[in-house]
């Protein structure tokens, strides 16, 4: 595209001048550069020219009325031709005939690395102003051409090249794209910039980039590609939501997610996207960038900008892959034999009172030895295909363009019975209405299936029933069915008897989750005068949320009770939004050296939430389930909500440039939102920035070193106002219900859930950032550093109140955060030409701090649910500390029998765990609890990787994180005395083993006999909170390489096709993690940031094997 | 532009509810759903009360976190009643008669003095929220002397047993007369005790026990293992409790079976072994009791333990196995009653009277059957006050195992917790101390005016 042709305007008053005058006068004003040979242009007619803030094209168009003369511009070239058949004013690509010949003519195709031949490349005699471009079929030919001249071949996107024509007449040259230059123009919300003049920190991927790897979500391709941007895969299943952090994490309460703005549409769900369909994806980091986005801008802003037609004939894309996908790694569990020993060892210890019979006999362990058991990991998983087809047709004419596409995504869940579908469908279509009028209606919808057993801490009714969790807790000597086909129980007595068949668990569960999405956009734009222009743009996202599920007779959940069976529920919700944005933009450059471009918007924001759900239980038909509720004899509990949030928005932005080496950004934006107290309804949110280019200067232009450099600097304010509507009234809630008339009816109770809090108010993020900017060797290096300081104030903060006023908190703007980082990216182009490769590297490290918690000096979170001894305050934010942070006992090891006597004085033997006593008081009791890990990484790094040679291109990325601690739950019961399967068991304690943390099985009578009193009290529920099961989390992940073959152009072209590409990749195929759980990118259950980080049996990660095919027409 | 001022659709706010007696008896029930649900409240409410010689593993480190659920749920109980009874007496309920107000409102005491009667045994001196107090949120208050917390408990009470009626004929559930009078005798009893050890109270507990008796409204089911079936759970005996029915459920029975029962106990309160050997064998331990199951003896059991069948032997194996229990929780019953009273009248007379060993011998000859037990003898009034006293309590110790820290608040009221047990690392722990439950550490720190009891840090 023409992207500086198509932001540059003229405005020249020129009065009887030559031809050549005018050219001069036009290369003076601007950056074009024009190309031409002499004879085919007269360049002494004289013409006068009057326009006012025009593109070039007007003006050629005017310049050339009425010649044969035709141009044609690339990027900053503009290419004056002779049309061939005389026609005038075709502002396209066309051949230019050489009428004389002198000297030598050379001739020659130009294609690019797949063979396809590439109009309109531009190539000039270099220090001349003579050139030529290339036809419709690649071809050129320039005469003139002295020997001993330099052709310089060049075209937008690729890598200029220089050619001697020494003894040469036929020239053919392949190009290789180049990459992406600061020339590119990019979005930075109501508007867009280019990238050189950018003021604030922004990250930029581009959707090519992003096809490049076979990817089912739009979030999963931003992970490890964008300096500052935290992506963790909270769950392996398919369809599974990612969390996605810009620059740590600011708030506790008010969300972390950033904003996400689809084609100007604020909230959206890139799970809506096809990541086919997206021409960029901004991310707007620092303050500069973000407070535009006023009161949601505080966590970053992911722009997405959708794919557009281009004006051509139509191209037609067709993909589609087909992938397969295994677990990545199962947890090591014992094999029936040995776990059949190790029960028999633990019931041999409850000796208290007589000799405890073996559990199993001898015959039995040797039975199972010969037959191996059931693997129940391997009951559950599989191995499921993925497939995906993508279809996209795009065009345009002169005055309409328009860009069709469609999807399907169908992906089996590597944990049996769960999958997750996808069809998407978007129409974008643009008009110039007429020379002043444009016009832009843009529709995208998605319908997603996605079913899965329950997994993970807050899904699942109870963990009972929780597959992933008790799969590999399960009794291995017992197979998944009796005699008679039916699923076996857990046998009762040793193990973990307390959970439901494993295998029934997974499969019988019917889980159905419907979404459909609807967003459309519309604007029309009027140029009032010139440069003045208004916008005025409506758009609506509406999803409808249809999910049911039933859990048969067969389930933990829908166990026949008193001849009755099932428990199923039924959740319809709809989430409207509506946005009206009124843009008034002005842009004008003066005297070629002032470049202003300012905007003023009113806006407003309307969104609403109905839902409304049941939970039955009790049917007498199985078959017909939740799909008959009449059939169901109890309603358990029922709901409807209705809420709406109203936000009003003025802003306004400036952006100033002089001479492209000064340039200053400032906006201001006003947010009104209802969803605050009545006394703070709205919100200020100032941001400014400066930005000084110092390689356009003249003492560092004669360094002849730096392509760019530019040295940046912000400030601003940004919010969070992620509360939910209606915080700020005391409220009286249904739900509590209780028989309180005894017999057996029920009694509708209602509670006092909140209370009022009328002085609520926005959470501001303020943030200071510095940035560098720099390229060298003409931009085949390049680096990009940030470095910034995020302080959030007013923090949303359920302050927690003393639990005799009836409530256990109030939702107040207390405490403040820090989050401080630098973030550096390096890109470079070490090889270029026929073998290319093209590597970018960037690295983040943020530190996060809570400087204020109100009157609280800790903030303690509940992070599990039942059945783990954990009860209050694992994890705890603390002022001075940071997010994060686990607090437990801490263990080390196991107590020698060298140590007997100091054992002896917490009461302990032998082989039990080796507590740490904090405070050296000889207990081990609440006051030795200490910080035990920390889930936040020192730094997460990414490293993208691309290669080509001829027809062969390679891409990698390698993703990781290092410094997280992860706190393994799952360890808890796997790794039980009384019940544990976990492999770590056989190394226990014993006198031959004594250096080792799992402790060994001491028995009751030598415990007994020992009379010991203990000085350990753990506090009641909390005596798991240990030091043991925080495991390393960092890791290194070959996250995705992709090996792609490019089908010569010569051989698609005899089968009809423009171009054919056939791929290889494999994901998550290495990953080096020292964490022994399924998988180390965990986190799930995060009811708030300050608890990621606790591995609750989540849906593990799969390893994927992609084949693919991509062919354009 | 659209309004930013919100009006929410879905709820209202408290100061506009409890309109009428429907929604007052909706903030009722929600003040013992709070109590009494799944998995919350009692549901899971024994675990603080596992240092008595009833409960496996009792020990006599009290962790800083003990009870602390306990007095959440309580409280929150008492700001929904707080919030009715404030609007009763604003005059907000419209439309109904005074006697109908004046049994809202002796509804609204009754609850209110029975979670104050909960937190004053466990903690001590609690800060006293009324309905008359200043909004708690804004201001903090110290905690109130045991014998405040008590002089509200009594008026609450002596206002409930004056209004309540004799009995709800389509409301079994509800609160009475006779649950009041009940309450209040048992109130009576422990104020006699310690730690305010006002002796002059066992009269009027002995006064409200006989009240109770002689209103002719309950008497012992005759047979002891119909006591705890769900046919018997609104009375004759039942006078007030926690109520559950097949659609509220509370908490998984499992907890208090061995696994070896139905698909499975989990065995987490068991009784101890010593405890069940000093019992004498008669009908009510087999009743009460789990000693064996299906023709095993519970050293057999995988615990090792027996367990009490109060609360999940006599519901369905469906509900059972179904992690539900349909049991009732029961609060005050009418062998509590004659207990009551044998014991204070044993202590305001100088010795057993004859009523009081008529109403002691009530329970023991249920409890052996009605036959002659040489070992569970029935009392005489030649018994000295003491030993009729200690009788009393051991007896309250076997008839009422495992309800709701009877046995825990007997052994703090009459302090005897280091001669209940002669286990050395219990012993090793005992320190007077430990008669209370330390305040909640949140509270404590959010609230500098709250004082830490002693022997816990603060």
């Amino acid at each position: 595209s023409n992207s500086y042709s198509q932001v540059t305007k003229f405005s020249l008053e020129l009065e009887n001048k030559t031809i050549r005058e005018i050219i001069s006068e036009i290369e003076e004003q601007s950056e074009f550069i024009f190309f031409y040979q002499k004879q085919q242009i007269d360049l002494d007619r004289k013409v006068s020219v009057h326009v006012k803030n025009e593109k070039i094209e007007s003006i050629l168009d005017k310049l050339f009325a009425g010649t044969n003369n035709i141009y044609f511009i690339n990027n900053r070239q503009i290419v004056i031709g002779v049309s061939k058949e005389e026609k005038v004013r075709v502002p396209s690509v066309s051949v230019i005939e050489d009428a004389v010949q002198q000297k030598k003519e050379i001739s020659g195709k130009v294609t690019d690395r797949n063979g396809l031949p590439l109009p309109g490349v531009t190539i000039i005699v270099k220090g001349s102003t003579q050139g030529t471009i290339t036809n419709a079929e690649g071809k050129y030919t320039l005469s003139d051409v002295a020997e001993g001249d330099v052709l310089q071949f060049s075209f937008m996107g690729m890598e200029t090249q220089e050619v001697n024509v020494s003894g040469k007449t036929n020239i053919n040259l392949v190009m290789y794209e180049s990459t992406i230059g600061i020339e590119e123009v990019i979005a930075i919300g109501y508007g867009t910039q280019k990238k050189s003049d950018i003021t604030g920190s922004v990250s930029s991927v581009k959707g090519d980039e992003l096809t490049q790897m076979p990817m089912q979500r739009v979030d999963q391709a931003l992970q490890g590609r964008a300096s500052g941007v935290l992506v963790l895969n909270t769950a392996g299943a398919p369809g599974a939501q990612t969390t996605i952090r810009v620059r740590g994490m600011n708030s506790i309460n008010g969300g972390n997610n950033a904003l996400v703005v689809i084609d100007g549409l604020q909230g959206g769900n890139l799970n809506s996207i096809n990541p086919n369909d997206i021409e960029s994806l901004e991310i707007l980091k620092d303050a500069s960038a973000t407070a535009i986005y006023g009161s949601m801008g505080a966590n970053g802003v992911i722009l997405v900008t959708t794919k557009r037609g281009k004006k051509g004939k139509p191209t037609i894309n067709y993909s589609y892959s087909y992938g397969s996908q295994s677990i990545r790694s199962k947890l090591d569990i014992m094999g029936a034999a040995d776990y059949a020993r190790t029960r028999n060892a633990f019931r041999a210890t409850q000796n208290g009172s007589g000799t405890p019979v073996p559990i199993f006999t001898e015959q039995q362990i040797q039975e199972l030895e010969r037959t191996g058991g059931t693997d129940w990991q391997d009951e559950i998983y599989r191995i499921a295909p993925i497939q995906n087809h993508q279809l996209s047709m795009g065009g345009g004419t002169e005055n309409m363009r328009y860009m069709v596409s469609g999807g399907y995504l169908d992906q089996q869940g590597i944990l049996l019975n769960s999958e997750y579908e996808r069809f998407t469908l978007r129409a974008n279509f643009s008009a110039d209405i007429t020379e002043k009028v444009s016009f832009e209606l843009n529709w995208g919808g998605s319908k997603e299936f996605g079913s899965s057993p329950p997994y993970g801490g807050g899904t699942a009714l109870s963990f009972l029933g929780q597959a992933v969790n008790i799969a590999p807790r399960w009794d291995p000597t017992t197979p998944p069915y009796d005699a008679n086909g039916n699923y076996n129980s857990h046998p009762v007595g040793y193990g973990a008897y307390d959970t439901w068949n494993p295998l029934a668990a997974t499969v019988e569960p019917d889980i159905q989750n419907h979404t459909i999405r609807n967003n459309v956009n519309t604007y029309i734009e009027y140029e009032i005068i010139d440069g003045l222009k208004l916008k005025i743009s409506g758009g609506a996202a509406i999803s409808n949320v249809n999910d049911k599920s039933y859990y048969n007779s067969k389930t933990w959940e829908g166990k026949p009770v008193g001849g009755v069976v099932g428990y199923g529920t039924l959740t319809e919700q709809v989430n409207s939004h509506y946005q009206n944005s009124n843009i008034l933009s002005y842009d004008k450059t003066f005297n070629s050296t002032h470049k202003l471009t300012a905007i003023a918007v009113a806006e407003q924001q309307y969104d609403k939430y109905q839902g409304s759900g049941l939970v039955a239980s009790k049917f007498t038909v199985d078959q017909t389930g939740i799909n008959d509720l009449g059939g169901a004899d109890e309603i358990s509990s029922k709901y409807s909500s209705v809420s709406e949030r109203v936000i009003n928005s003025y802003l306004g932005r400036v952006n100033y440039a002089y001479a492209d080496k000064y340039m200053l950004t400032a906006s201001y934006r006003a947010d009104g939102s209802s969803v605050f107290g009545k006394n703070n309804k709205w919100g200020y949110f100032p941001s400014a920035s400066l930005a000084w280019r110092v390689s356009k200067e003249p003492f560092v232009q004669n360094l002849n070193l730096f392509t760019n450099l530019k040295f940046r600097g912000s400030w601003g304010i940004t919010g969070n106002q992620a509360i939910s509507p209606y915080e700020t009234i005391a409220r009286m809630e249904s739900g509590s219900d209780y028989p309180y008339n005894g017999g057996s009816s029920t009694n509708l109770g209602f509670r006092i859930a909140s209370a009022a809090n009328p002085n609520l108010k926005w959470e501001s993020t303020t943030q200071l950032n510095v940035g560098l900017d720099a390229s060298i060797f003409k931009g085949r290096l390049s680096t990009t550093v940030d470095i910034y300081k995020k302080k959030t104030e007013d923090l949303l903060l359920n302050r927690t109140l003393p639990r005799y006023t009836g409530l256990r908190s109030v939702i107040d703007n207390v405490g403040s955060v820090e989050n401080k980082g630098v973030e550096l990216s390096i890109t470079g182009d070490p090889f270029v030409g026929a073998f290319r490769w093209n590597t970018g590297f960037n690295i983040s490290w943020n530190r996060n701090k809570v400087l204020d918690l109100g009157e609280n000096e800790t903030l303690r979170f509940r992070t599990t649910y039942g059945g783990y001894s954990l009860k209050n305050g694992f994890m705890q934010l603390r002022v001075g500390e940071p997010f994060g942070q686990m607090y437990g006992y801490g263990t080390e090891g196991t107590w020698k029998e060298s140590e007997a006597t100091q054992a002896a004085k917490f009461g302990q033997l032998p082989g039990d765990i080796k507590y740490t006593d904090t405070n050296a008081d000889g207990k081990i009791n609440t006051e030795d609890i200490k910080i035990i890990g920390n889930s936040m990484p020192n730094f997460i790094f990414g490293w993208t990787n691309s290669l080509s040679y001829k027809n062969f291109d390679m891409t990698i990325l390698i993703q990781g994180s290092k410094g997280n601690d992860i706190f393994n739950q799952g360890r808890i019961r796997l790794e039980r005395g009384s019940e544990g399967t976990s492999a770590r068991l056989l190394d226990r304690w014993t006198p031959e083993n004594q250096n080792t943390d799992v402790p060994a099985f001491i028995d009751e009578k030598t415990r007994m006999d020992a009379a010991l009193v203990s000085t350990i009290n753990l506090g009641s529920g909390d005596s798991e909170r240990l030091q043991r099961w925080v495991e390393d989390g960092s890791y290194v992940r070959l996250k995705n390489i992709v090996l792609a073959y490019n089908i010569p152009a010569g051989l698609t072209q005899k089968i009809g096709l423009g171009s054919a590409k056939l791929y290889i990749s494999a994901t998550n195929l290495i990953t080096l993690t020292d964490y022994s759980g399924y998988d180390p990118e965990v986190s799930a259950y995060n009811r708030n940031d300050a608890q990621i980080g606790v591995d609750l049996s989540n849906y593990p990660t799969a390893k994927t094997f992609t084949f693919g095919i991509d062919v354009s027409f | 532009c659209k309004n930013l001022d919100e009006q929410p659709f879905s709820f209202v706010s408290p100061e506009t509810f409890s309109s009428s007696a429907a929604q007052v008896e909706a903030s009722y029930a929600a003040s013992l759903n709070h109590l009494w649900d799944y998995w919350s409240g009692y549901g899971y409410g024994y675990n603080p009360f596992r240092h008595d010689d009833q409960f496996v593993g009792g020990n006599l480190n009290i962790g800083a976190d003990n009870g602390d659920g306990l007095w959440n749920v309580h409280y929150a109980s008492i700001q929904s009643i707080n919030g009715a009874i404030a609007a009763i007496k604003a005059g907000r309920v419209k439309g109904e008669d005074q006697e109908t107000i004046d049994r809202l409102l002796a509804q609204g005491m009754f609850l209110r003095a029975h979670n104050y009667f909960m937190l004053v045994r466990m903690f001590g001196g609690v800060p006293l929220i009324t309905d008359e107090s200043p909004d708690p949120i804004s201001n903090p208050m110290p905690r109130s002397s045991v014998s405040d917390v008590y002089s509200l408990i009594v008026s609450d009470l002596t206002f409930a047993a004056s209004k309540l009626p004799l009995s709800w004929p389509d409301a079994p559930g509800k609160p009475t007369q006779g649950a009041a009078k009940g309450i209040l005798a048992k109130v009576y009893l422990t104020m006699a005790t310690f730690p305010l050890n006002e002796t002059s109270n066992y009269q009027k507990a002995e006064q409200m026990a006989r009240e109770v008796m002689e209103s002719g409204k309950y008497w012992l089911v005759t047979d002891v293992v119909d006591v705890f079936k769900p046919e018997n759970e609104y009375g004759p005996e039942m006078m007030w409790g926690y109520n559950s029915t097949s659609d509220d459920k509370t908490t998984d029975p499992q907890i208090w079976a061995p696994s070896v029962y139905g698909d499975g106990g989990w065995g987490d309160a068991a009784i101890d072994t010593t405890f069940e050997k000093s019992w004498p064998a008669q009908a009510r331990k087999d009743a009460y009791l789990m000693t064996e199951w299906n023709g095993t003896h519970y050293s057999d059991f995988p615990e090792q333990t027996p367990f009490c069948k109060k609360f999940f032997f006599y519901i369905s194996l469906d509900d059972f196995n179904g992690y539900a229990s349909t049991a009732n929780w029961p609060i005050i019953r009418y062998a509590d009653v004659l207990l009551i009273y044998a014991e204070a009248a044993n202590m305001a007379n100088g010795g057993p009277t004859q009523q009081a060993v008529d109403a002691v011998n009530q329970v023991i000859d249920r409890a052996n059957g009605y036959v002659e037990n040489p070992l569970h003898p029935k009392m005489t009034t030649s018994m000295s006050q003491t030993e009729f006293d200690e009788a009393v309590i051991q007896e309250r110790s076997w008839e009422l195992v495992f309800e709701n820290g009877d046995r825990w608040f007997d052994i703090c009221r009459k302090r005897i917790l280091d001669e209940v047990t002669t286990r050395p690392d219990y012993l090793a722990n005992f320190s007077e101390d430990d008669y209370l439950f330390p305040i909640p550490e949140v509270d404590l720190e959010l609230n500098e005016l709250l004082e830490q009891n002693p022997g816990y840090s603060e």
